[in-house]
């Protein structure tokens, strides 16, 4: 497996956690360790799985286990298909008691995506989180929510308000343009 | 008159004119995140004016917060300090009822030391284990969490090792990489009995938040922060097999005159209790209810005295009397 030609980062520090009885005197370190410890059962998880959901490619940073990125694929009969869509986390080390910060990188016009930041709206990535989601199955969430958007708790208004107003063939267009313009895959 | 008419329109046109020079660049720049900190950072606050789990205290101090209030809650307050030794108060910050009910756990297997119960109760997790396997999550998510509850557990009886002092038990219950972490166990564990007995807690989750089984485990049983209520704490006590007493302090008076303080005793249901025989099984976890809030109480150990191997009627006329 890939992860053992790497041995000098996040690796090393997984082994402590185990330990346990110390853990009082340095609490906020065993707090840095609970969550090493998940994010590298998840990134096993990832390498094992990579083949089981094609739709969704995670991809942790080379130095920092905090940090992952993942490319997804708009889903089928949306305007967002064929589109690639990059996503950015950047986990705390809180987690998974606290949620994993999500965006996107990639523009997308949807009600529920910040325009300029790519910010998303979704319950689990805040007052719904649990620890019993996983980076991969926010994923999942976040694929679903492009396919099934919430235009009554919009954060891109615009796009929030042509479905609202029930202008679908606008939303799509627009939609559509968007996933055209910045959401596909350059050739070769 | 007219100074005070004048002066709000004036602050009212100036907050608006500064409002549209940096308001609305502020608003767009304002992300949930920023807000969801805020809102954050103001609830721990609050919820910092108290430990995770507090000290000892006398019941009767309760009173000082109710001086001004109802009297029907004084007198209470009065008949509870007869019956209970003590109360340990515990954060409200939502999940009040399971801290309540792990300390109280834990602290009673550290001093009765009952190693009969600690197998019981691991069989137990290792069922609710298998449940959530059974029901499709993935093990890496909640392992941890069960992880760190048997090492308490273990922990908590002494002769080896790793054994703790009560003290260190408070200390423990207090830091936050194990108290939240054994509270999120016994989230996962209350997630999992209702979901396994889906069919029994569906009338009740209907009544309570008109949602489905599964949305209602999604958005108020896993997520930290989310209030217990009958439904949570019933499947807990299920699942692990261990009654737990409410006591309620609240505005309800009794028809029968005299002032008595009502309670209700979940009892688990036979699947998991040891005999199965569900005569007079008295909880030795006993909480206090206030609206939207559990903390521990400690009985008196006369009272236990008396009423051990009592039958259930004896034991509601003396709390009455």
């Amino acid at each position: 497996m890939r992860i053992y030609r790497r041995p000098n980062h996040f690796l090393q520090n997984v082994q402590v956690v185990a330990v346990g009885s110390s853990y009082l005197v340095q609490s906020a370190a065993y707090k840095m360790q609970a969550s090493r410890a998940r994010l590298f059962k998840e990134y096993k998880e990832v390498q094992r799985e990579k083949s089981a959901d094609p739709d969704i490619q995670l991809v942790c940073d080379d130095s920092n286990i905090f940090k992952w990125t993942a490319l997804i694929k708009g889903p089928s009969e949306t305007p967002y298909e064929a589109g690639v869509f990059q996503l950015a986390f950047s986990v705390p080390e809180q987690y998974p008691l606290q949620p994993p910060q999500v965006r996107f990188l990639t523009k997308i016009f949807h009600p529920n995506v910040h325009f300029k930041t790519g910010e998303i709206c979704l319950d689990i990535l805040k007052n719904a989180w649990s620890p019993a989601w996983t980076l991969q199955s926010v994923c999942r969430a976040i694929i679903a929510l492009m396919a099934h958007p919430e235009p009554d708790s919009p954060l891109n208004c615009d796009s929030g308000n042509l479905l609202r107003s029930g202008d679908i063939r606008g939303f799509q267009s627009m939609a559509r343009m968007y996933t055209n313009l910045a959401a596909m895959p350059k050739k070769g | 008159m007219q100074n005070k008419e004048e002066l709000p329109v004036n602050a009212t046109v100036e907050v608006v004119t500064s409002g549209k020079a940096s308001d609305v660049d502020d608003w767009e720049a304002i992300k949930d995140n920023d807000i969801m900190q805020q809102q954050s950072a103001i609830l721990a606050e609050e919820a910092e004016k108290i430990q995770y789990v507090g000290d000892k205290e006398p019941v009767s101090s309760l009173a000082a917060e109710y001086q001004s209030g109802s009297a029907i809650l004084l007198e209470k307050i009065k008949v509870l300090n007869e019956q209970y030794a003590a109360l340990r108060r515990t954060r409200g910050d939502g999940n009040c009822f399971f801290r309540s009910f792990m300390f109280s756990y834990l602290e009673h297997i550290l001093e009765t030391q009952d190693k009969v119960e600690v197998d019981r109760v691991k069989a137990s997790v290792e069922k609710c284990r298998k449940t959530l396997l059974d029901l499709g999550y993935t093990e890496f998510t909640f392992e941890d969490f069960f992880g760190l509850f048997i090492e308490q557990l273990e922990s908590v009886l002494q002769g080896n090792e790793a054994s703790i002092s009560q003290e260190e038990l408070v200390e423990r219950c207090r830091d936050q990489s194990i108290s939240d972490y054994v509270v999120m166990f016994f989230r996962f564990v209350t997630s999992g009995e209702i979901k396994r007995r889906s069919e029994f807690f569906e009338p009740f989750i209907m009544g309570l938040s008109n949602a489905t089984v599964e949305q209602f485990c999604k958005s108020s049983v896993e997520p930290m922060g989310e209030e217990s209520d009958h439904v949570h704490i019933t499947a807990l006590s299920d699942a692990l097999g261990v009654p737990i007493r409410v006591v309620y302090l609240d505005r309800s008076s009794c028809d029968t005159g005299g002032t008595s303080v009502n309670h209700h005793d979940f009892v688990p249901t036979s699947e998991g209790t040891a005999g199965g025989a569900s005569e007079a099984i008295k909880p030795y976890i006993t909480l206090l209810y206030r609206p939207g809030h559990y903390d521990i109480l400690y009985c008196n150990n006369v009272f236990i005295v008396q009423n051990k191997g009592a039958s259930f009627t004896v034991l509601n006329s003396l709390s009455s009397s």
